[in-house]
């Protein structure tokens, strides 16, 4: 049995059933509603991708303007030293590109968050396990790395 | 850092973000050999700078790819589990390995790639039977086709294990995995082939992730190469989709397959 819409989708109603009646690992139960998980990731990428170019632009504009007197430090500063000095406004080009960097790398962390926030929403807690399994598994390796 | 360094970056970025994204691989297969050839980084520089890069264009594409639900949320997490543990030991490994053993495995990765590419480019590739009665089920629209495809998925475990092998390739060279993880996810689980590829870059982003703060704690990513190099994928990347739309035709993977044999031998060569 075929439904189609308005929009000129057609959906074949007998294998959309035979999908949902699987072992409940099944994402067609929102499929109709809500999608609220993908909107929300969808713009947590958008916004992470986007606001870390900014800022590694803007640190290439501003480094190449201070072509001169551009210093660059011996090894990468640690992530909490680079937003203390981004949060007190400094807009030094090198540490504009670290925070740029450091967001981008974070993006990721975000998105997981964000998934995870969106299943909870959802009602879907299997799921929000998955993420915050993820999550953490993340988490530990940031910690492992800069301790 | 000069001005032509900075132009020869973003130029050697771009172009390997667009031939990346005109074969539906990551830049990386491309950033790595410019940056460790052409540039003359050290190899895990290169490989930390195409971390980033890696990052910066799936996360770019995924953003897309989820509002238009081509990816499948729910299994894409978790097959990450699998990825990050993967790329978690690959990051650690690498940074235990000099840089000559690992140009050498990347190498060997290109040869990989390059016999990948041509193998795909078989007419029955895309026959796939679709699943019916599997795990994981979703539905996306096609625009091509002007159609919702339904489909779900089988055989989880072994995608579980190709995907641990995937991310742990992504943490020891710097490439996103894809060619390991579409292949498994459309020809052992079964998933339509645009599924299958919005899933895996989907992924691409966390697994690249996991191995990111592993090389930036080992003062691997200089800023003033990572930024011009991140940029220059990024716009590549878009403008290899916007290429990709015009130009068809089965002869591009041959050619960059000829390519990438002769870079892997260059890069082999250089070791010796």
């Amino acid at each position: 049995m075929d439904f189609c819409c308005c929009s000129g989708s057609c959906i074949n109603l007998d294998v959309l059933e035979n999908a949902l009646n699987t072992d409940g690992l099944t994402t067609g139960k929102d499929s109709g509603a809500h999608h609220l998980v993908e909107r929300w990731v969808g713009r947590t990428l958008r916004f992470g991708v986007w606001t870390s170019a900014g800022l590694m632009v803007a640190g290439l504009l501003l480094a190449w303007l201070s072509a001169g007197s551009l210093r660059l430090p011996s090894e990468n500063p640690p992530p909490g030293e680079v937003f203390r000095s981004l949060l007190a406004g400094s807009l030094d080009p090198v540490t504009l590109m670290f925070a740029g960097l450091l967001l981008l790398m974070l993006t990721p962390f975000l998105r997981v968050l964000t998934a995870a926030a969106g299943f909870a929403a959802e009602k879907d807690r299997r799921f929000v396990v998955v993420a915050l399994v993820v999550f953490a598994m993340l988490l530990g390796e940031l910690v492992f790395s800069l301790r | 850092m000069s001005t032509v360094s900075f132009l020869l970056l973003v130029l050697g970025g771009g172009v390997a973000g667009t031939m990346g994204a005109m074969l539906g691989l990551g830049g990386g297969v491309f950033l790595i050999p410019f940056l460790a050839l052409v540039f003359g980084l050290p190899m895990h520089q290169a490989i930390a700078t195409s971390i980033l890069a890696v990052i910066a264009t799936s996360s770019a594409g995924a953003a897309m790819n989820v509002e238009r639900q081509t990816v499948n949320l729910r299994l894409g997490m978790v097959l990450e589990i699998a990825t990050v543990i993967g790329a978690i030991f690959g990051g650690v490994t690498a940074n235990i390995l000099s840089g000559e053993v690992l140009s050498r495995i990347f190498a060997a990765l290109l040869l990989f790639v390059s016999f990948m590419m041509i193998w795909r480019t078989r007419s029955d590739i895309d026959a796939a039977a679709p699943v019916i009665n599997g795990s994981f089920s979703s539905s996306y629209r096609d625009e091509a086709t002007d159609t919702v495809v339904t489909y779900s998925v089988k055989r989880v475990p072994v995608v579980l294990v190709i995907s641990f092998i995937a991310g742990n390739i992504s943490g020891l060279l710097g490439v996103g995995g894809g060619i390991f993880k579409v292949p498994a996810m459309h020809m052992v689980a079964g998933m339509p082939m645009k599924a299958a590829t919005a899933t895996s870059n989907f992924m691409i982003g966390v697994t690249a992730a996991a191995s990111a703060f592993i090389y930036f704690a080992h003062g691997h990513l200089n800023p003033m190469i990572v930024s011009p190099a991140v940029l220059g994928v990024l716009g590549g990347s878009f403008l290899g989709v916007s290429v990709n739309r015009r130009i068809k035709g089965s002869f591009l993977p041959w050619i960059f397959a000829v390519v990438l044999v002769l870079v892997s031998i260059w890069m082999f060569w250089r070791t010796l």
